[in-house]
């Protein structure tokens, strides 16, 4: 895979030396990728400690490694520029990606800790990780399509690996299922996506626009894209593999896989539309109702749900469908990036500190009844994030929720709107669900690992922070 | 200066967090602290009522910035519409954990719920924030819930779903009007002030959001015919639950119609005003005579309700019909001051029946007689809160009803006839005196006892407050009509 991405550097190399109208410059775009490359070096090092037997550094490295991608991602904020010729962007939605995704994958790296320390496997299991999050990072950044396929090949081939690392018939089975779909979502986008090089000429995004007045090119591209990056965010209806996949995966993996390689396939989605002409093939309202479908669909499917991960699987499949809701106002105004960032960083934290306790109680419903008795704060720090993912006030999930639905309106899709408000009622429901037992005669008092508590503790901070601090973050987007 | 208003609000919170962290905490323990921080939130309450509400307008307004690039702020603030409804949410609370000290089972819990509800109550009353309000109207919910389904009595688990799923779709409107109200603003603000300085919509969207308000708070009040969760409500909830239900949680729907639907859509209201007030007309007299049906003496209270809140919402919709300054503020000073009657009134109405029910488990009013001779003191108190109720001059009620009848005579002659509601509030109590009070005392009941201080404690205040505001009802007055005559140009 990285060969592949180093042979696509390569040629777009030689394309420059062949007299390309844009000037390509190593010494100043590579410094431009410093959190990419860091991620990628990390993913590297973890397998390298590893061959070197040296199991016990694996994590440390991963750690501080996506730590000081982190940090390198700072000073790019407020950046407006491409690399590469065009076809990589260090944009407000590319360089917030880098700064919400690489701590998500961090987080994510702590919660399985526990699951993989001491296997053989371990450091292979990290860099995966690190591998996955940078195909998400791809995608954030997109500025061709060529970075899109590649983006989806990279994360989906990371991820298939890591449902599977448990080996055992669950998660075979799970890997089995999402490989399957996986490659036959990515080929039907890399078929029909070749129409829009064919009609335009090009692969970069940004020559879109030429495809004003080809209707029906412009519809084979946007079916590509939105089946590729469909499959990847897990938006109804190409959402399939993921209840299964979560639940046979490792609770870990299905916390990184609902978080990371998500957001960016919708990052991704929204760099492409940015540059399609207004209104191509009716996209806005194709992506309106695609949000629709998502968000109710994902809702009723998690209302039946007995195992707590399915449930948050189906939850995190509506809440790719408020997610839409920016995507439809992309290029409508000032709102779309902001709350699709907002938003984000919001689910980013909330879902993933679920996903911790869910991983400290256990995956059945049943689990937690009493949890708010047994453990009180592991109880009060689930309210929160459940709560939070309903998106009520003054948690993160509320702020980024207004500003999406601002967003929406902002672009003329008041009935989306209204759509996702009557959701997020319908979501209460279901998140009551595990709350209300919570709060019964406990039946047992959950395991504690004082790693997973420190990991839903910064989650915990991170959701009230992002509600209540938010005009900082707004701020910073302005 | 010292945030009054905020530090009553979030105190009975921090109370209910203090016992949260308290764990294993015994009865006594947690019964004292609900005791005295529902104590402190009660004088923070007489503190904002010292320091009033000049002018009319908003006061003690407490503001912090939130997101004010979308117009979210945490804002608090009272009028004179909310400053007595707030006072009287604190003696009620307060005469409610007084009352519920007896309670054993899980007081740990119980007192933490009512302190949560406390502070959800307060707060829908001082908001000055929709989202505020909408998270405040919408705790209290969940609160009613857990205590219903917690400490009620046989169908408790069936009348707290009831209870929850009405109110939770029936509030959702409102969220809808709020949106309505937040886009159609400009700049874009969640601001209440706002939209009662200068109403944002027009027309058929103003139409919309009433509509839309007035079901939410219809569900709330309740109005015929979207009552029907109440009676099953209260006839499970425990004692000191119906007390805030009926006392608190009931204004909180004729303080949004006031609030919200009146002052932020007049023009729509006004054109919807005749139908608002049929709706009041009919609740009023269905209420009284189904209660008048009822031998159960708790749903009788029940329904007494349904017919005090009808008066409430025919005074709204007459001020809100009338172009006449002094008819409007008569209406609305007779509609609050009725509202605060009511928790008052209703409020030891409750307390007795239940002191009643703990004593005898039964609250069949055939069951009992003569009681006047066995418990003289609970006896009289009781006669003495259903004088009140029945509109008897002197008494709280009969002021407020007084006012909204002398405005209603004004604006829509034909509606007077819920003046015969009164005739019927009169009857059914005087039947049920009869029956359960006078008459030949029966054996069974010859050992029950009388008030205990903890009983005395707890209804002694309502009791007082009920003879002080029949007898000089200009107390609550002043502040209220400082506001209602400075309200709507």
């Amino acid at each position: 895979m990285i060969s592949s991405g180093l042979a696509l550097l390569q040629g777009m190399e030689g394309m420059q030396g062949m007299g390309g109208s844009m000037e390509m410059n190593m010494g100043r775009d590579l410094p431009m990728l410093a959190p990419e490359i860091a991620v990628l070096l990390t993913a590297v090092g973890a397998i390298v400690f590893e061959m070197l037997r040296l199991p016990r550094v694996g994590l440390p490295f991963t750690v501080i490694g996506l730590l000081v991608a982190t940090g390198l991602s700072v000073p790019l904020v407020g950046t407006e520029t491409t690399v590469f010729m065009d076809t990589f962007r260090v944009d407000t939605l590319s360089v917030w990606a880098k700064l919400i995704l690489i701590p998500a994958t961090v987080l994510s790296v702590l919660l399985a800790y526990p699951e993989v320390r001491d296997t053989y496997r371990e450091g292979t299991v990290y860099s995966l990780f690190s591998l996955t999050s940078l195909g998400a990072l791809v995608l954030a950044g997109a500025g061709d399509v060529m970075f899109i396929v590649l983006g989806v090949l990279l994360s989906s081939l990371g991820s298939f690996a890591l449902v599977a690392y448990p080996r055992d018939d669950r998660s075979t089975e799970a890997a089995m299922k999402y490989l399957v779909f996986g490659s036959v979502t990515s080929a039907v986008m890399i078929f029909l996506i070749t129409f829009w090089f064919g009609a335009t000429g090009s692969t970069l995004l940004s020559d879109l626009g030429r495809l004003e007045g080809m209707p029906l090119a412009a519809a084979a591209g946007l079916v590509a894209v939105l089946v590729g990056l469909g499959y990847k965010a897990a938006i109804a209806p190409f959402h399939f593999w993921a209840p299964d996949a979560y639940d046979g995966a490792p609770v870990s993996v299905a916390a990184f896989l609902s978080v990371v390689p998500k957001v960016g396939a919708i990052f991704g989605l929204a760099q492409v539309v940015r540059d399609l002409p207004p209104g191509a093939a009716g996209w806005p309202l194709i992506v309106a109702a695609l949000a629709a479908l998502s968000m109710t669909y994902g809702n009723l499917a998690a209302l039946v749900q007995e195992n707590v991960v399915r449930l948050l699987a189906y939850s995190s499949i509506a809440q790719s469908g408020y997610f839409l809701l920016g995507v439809v106002a992309v290029g409508q105004g000032g709102l779309a990036l902001q709350s699709l960032i907002v938003f984000a960083a919001a689910y980013a934290a909330m879902n993933l500190g679920a996903f911790a306790v869910v991983l400290q109680v256990g995956r059945n419903l049943g689990k937690f009844t009493g949890l708010g008795r047994a453990a009180p704060a592991a109880g009060a720090a689930m309210v929160v994030f459940l709560i939070s993912l309903v998106g009520i006030p003054p948690l993160g999930g509320f702020v980024g929720k207004l500003l999406l639905f601002g967003a929406a309106i902002e672009a003329g899709f008041l009935w989306l709107a209204v759509v996702g408000i009557l959701n997020s009622v319908l979501s209460l429901a279901v998140y009551l669900r595990i709350v209300v037992p919570m709060y019964r005669m406990p039946k047992e008092a959950p395991a504690s690992s004082r790693l997973l508590v420190a990991t839903w503790a910064v989650a915990l901070v991170l959701t009230v922070a992002i509600g209540v601090g938010a005009q900082v973050l707004l701020g910073r987007l302005a | 200066m010292f945030p009054v208003v905020s530090v009553t609000l979030f105190l009975p919170l921090l109370g209910a967090a203090l016992l949260v962290a308290l764990r294993g905490a015994p009865a006594r323990t947690s019964h004292a602290i609900g005791i005295s921080v529902s104590g402190l939130t009660l004088l923070g309450a007489v503190w904002m009522w010292a320091r009033g509400a000049p002018g009319g307008g908003f006061s003690q307004v407490e503001e912090v910035a939130w997101i004010p690039s979308l117009g979210a702020a945490y804002r608090v603030g009272v009028d004179g519409i909310s400053l007595p409804l707030v006072l009287m949410t604190a003696v009620l609370f307060f005469a409610s954990f007084v009352f519920s000290s007896h309670v054993g089972e899980r007081a740990r819990s119980y007192v933490a719920l009512f302190l949560l509800m406390e502070t959800a109550c307060l707060g829908v009353f001082v908001s000055l924030d929709t989202i505020l309000f909408y998270v405040f109207f919408e705790v209290t919910l969940v609160g009613m819930y857990f205590i219903i389904a917690g400490w009620g009595y046989e169908q408790r688990q069936r009348a707290a779903l009831t209870f929850f799923i009405y109110t939770l779709l029936g509030s959702l409107p409102l969220l809808l009007a709020i949106l309505g109200l937040y886009l159609g603003s400009d700049p874009n603000t969640f601001d209440m002030r706002a939209y009662i300085d200068s109403p944002p919509l027009t027309g058929l969207a103003a139409t919309l959001a009433l509509v839309a308000m007035l079901v939410t708070f219809f569900v709330k009040t309740p109005v015929f015919p979207v009552h029907t969760w109440l009676p099953l409500a209260h006839t499970e909830a425990p004692t000191a639950g119906s007390v805030i239900l009926a006392g608190v949680l009931l204004k909180l729907g004729t303080y949004g119609l006031i609030r919200f639907a009146l002052q932020m859509t007049p023009d729509a209201f006004r054109d919807l005003a005749v139908v608002v007030a049929v709706f009041g007309v009919f609740s009023a007299l269905y209420g009284a005579f189904v209660a008048l049906g009822q031998t159960d003496l708790k749903r009788l209270v029940a329904y007494t309700s349904v017919n005090h809140m009808g008066y409430v919402v025919l005074g709204v919709a007459v001020a809100a019909a009338t172009s006449d300054a002094s008819t409007r503020a008569l209406a609305l000073d007779g509609a609050t001051l009725q509202m605060v009657a009511h928790g008052f009134v209703t409020g030891a109405l409750f307390l007795l029946v239940g002191m009643l029910q703990d004593r005898a488990h039964t609250r069949e009013m055939g069951a009992f007689g003569g009681l006047l001779r066995i418990v003289p003191g609970l006896s009289w108190a009781l006669v003495l809160a259903a004088f009140a109720s029945l509109g008897l001059p002197g008494l709280a009620h009969f002021p407020a009803e007084f006012q909204i009848f002398l405005g209603t005579l004004d604006v829509y002659p034909l509606a007077v006839i819920v003046v015969l509601g009164l005739a019927v509030t009169a009857g059914l109590y005087l039947r049920a005196i009869g029956v359960a009070l006078l008459g030949k005392p029966n054996e069974e009941w010859s050992g029950l006892k009388d008030l205990s201080p903890r009983e005395v404690l707890s209804v002694g205040p309502l009791l007082f407050l009920t003879v002080l505001l029949g007898v000089a009802p200009f107390l609550a007055l002043d502040v209220i009509h400082a506001t209602t005559e400075a309200l709507l140009p």
